[in-house]
């Protein structure tokens, strides 16, 4: 008998042991969706205030790079606002996980949500980083010339606001980790 | 006489306890396996679909892999110094498109002893979520590879005006054709890709 209230003790601190450790779990995911809204949000924010005007113009044409010459790069700045979006709104659906505990049905639904935006993501920031690689080394063999090399500081921008979406890239991809180990939980 | 009496009673309390929770035992084994048997029925189909789906998916990104490495043209004029010729190694984004892909499709051949595994046991957690986690990794490389290369055929269909790019797709319109249908090609291995990951979130759902 001793055994057995012994046993009904460490299962129920089992079960006490495991809400908390779900609980943690959805707390840690609650933090990684602020930390990828924030760098989605810079990234398409420094992208889409890029321009550059070189200070010499003939009669004709102006020498003004902006990022919507380059349809690639205003996709990017489109997918990484949507992605920023949905990481707001699935914000307060992560926080009814902090709380609740019976949560599959959700956590299904929320992974569904964060492959297709992972899938958006991805696309956009690998396009974009096409399009910035040629930018940066041009194509020999297509005589596409690296504009690189005349627009310093446009180059610099673009490149750089690349990285942020790639930081959110691996942060969904955790995401959807750690949703998935929290649905595979016994509890 | 009482002794043995508090002894029996102890003793059937004792039991009485045991058996109680034998049952309760009993009955939470029973709803489990019957849950188990339940459960195991939609989810082997699910597996089945997965492993159906798997197929196609080699499939696919062996085709798209293939299809951008044999893409090539040669025109037929030339000068002395220069010869007009395209190949997928001219681009470097092509470059990675094809490694890429080849990995992937390497990828979901050592997969498929998992994906059976899931059909001969369709409760067990661990093979669903190793392939839960590492087709997210996949779906991220393969998006990756599809979207570069698709960036890099739209220019070539389009060309830039305001960076001078000319539109090569005019000059060679086979290996135009040849690298466009493999980027639509991993675009539905893509497609292949999100189905599976919903299949294994589905099917790690316990009741």
């Amino acid at each position: 008998m001793k055994s057995g209230q012994a046993e009904i003790v460490e299962t129920s601190k089992g079960i006490q042991k495991s809400g908390l450790m779900s609980r943690r779990i959805a707390i840690l995911e609650f933090i990684l969706r602020i930390v990828a809204f924030f760098n989605t949000i810079s990234s398409a924010i420094l992208m889409a205030t890029t321009n550059e005007t070189l200070p010499f113009f003939t009669q004709f044409i102006r020498f003004r790079a902006e990022y919507n010459d380059l349809p690639a790069l205003s996709f990017f700045v489109v997918a990484n606002a949507v992605v920023s979006g949905y990481l707001i709104l699935s914000l307060a659906l992560a926080f009814v996980h902090i709380v609740t505990s019976k949560t599959q049905n959700s956590r299904i639904v929320l992974i569904v949500l964060d492959v297709a935006m992972l899938g958006l993501l991805t696309a956009g920031a690998s396009s974009a980083a096409a399009i910035v690689y040629l930018a940066h080394n041009g194509n020999n063999k297509t005589n596409w010339f690296a504009i690189c090399q005349q627009f310093n500081s446009f180059c610099e921008r673009i490149s750089g606001s690349l990285i942020g979406s790639f930081i959110a890239v691996v942060l969904l991809i955790l995401l959807i980790l750690l949703s998935a180990i929290a649905l595979s939980r016994r509890h | 006489m009482s002794k043995e009496s508090t002894t029996i009673d102890v003793g059937e309390s004792s039991n009485v306890t045991k058996s109680t929770s034998h049952v309760v035992v009993d009955e939470k084994k029973k709803k489990s396996f019957v849950a188990a048997a339940s459960g195991g029925g939609y989810k082997r189909g699910l597996a089945i679909f997965d492993f159906l789906l798997r197929l196609a998916a080699i499939v696919t990104t062996i085709t798209a892999s293939s299809l951008m490495y044999t893409a090539e043209e040669t025109l037929p004029f030339f000068t002395q110094f220069l010869q007009f010729q395209a190949g997928y190694d001219d681009f470097a984004t092509f470059q990675f498109f094809v490694i890429a892909v080849a990995i992937v499709a390497g990828y979901l051949v050592l997969s498929l002893p998992f994906s059976i595994v899931t059909i001969i046991r369709p409760l067990a957690v661990a093979p669903r979520l190793i392939l839960l986690i590492s087709d997210t990794v996949v779906v991220t490389l393969t998006t990756a590879a599809a979207a570069a290369a698709a960036a890099i055929v739209y220019l070539a269909h389009n060309g830039n005006a305001n960076t001078n790019w000319l539109p090569i797709c005019q000059q060679f319109g086979d290996f135009c054709q040849a690298v466009s249908s493999a980027v639509v090609t991993a675009s539905i291995a893509v497609v292949f890709f999100i189905l599976l990951i919903v299949i294994s979130a589905i099917a790690l759902k316990r009741q």
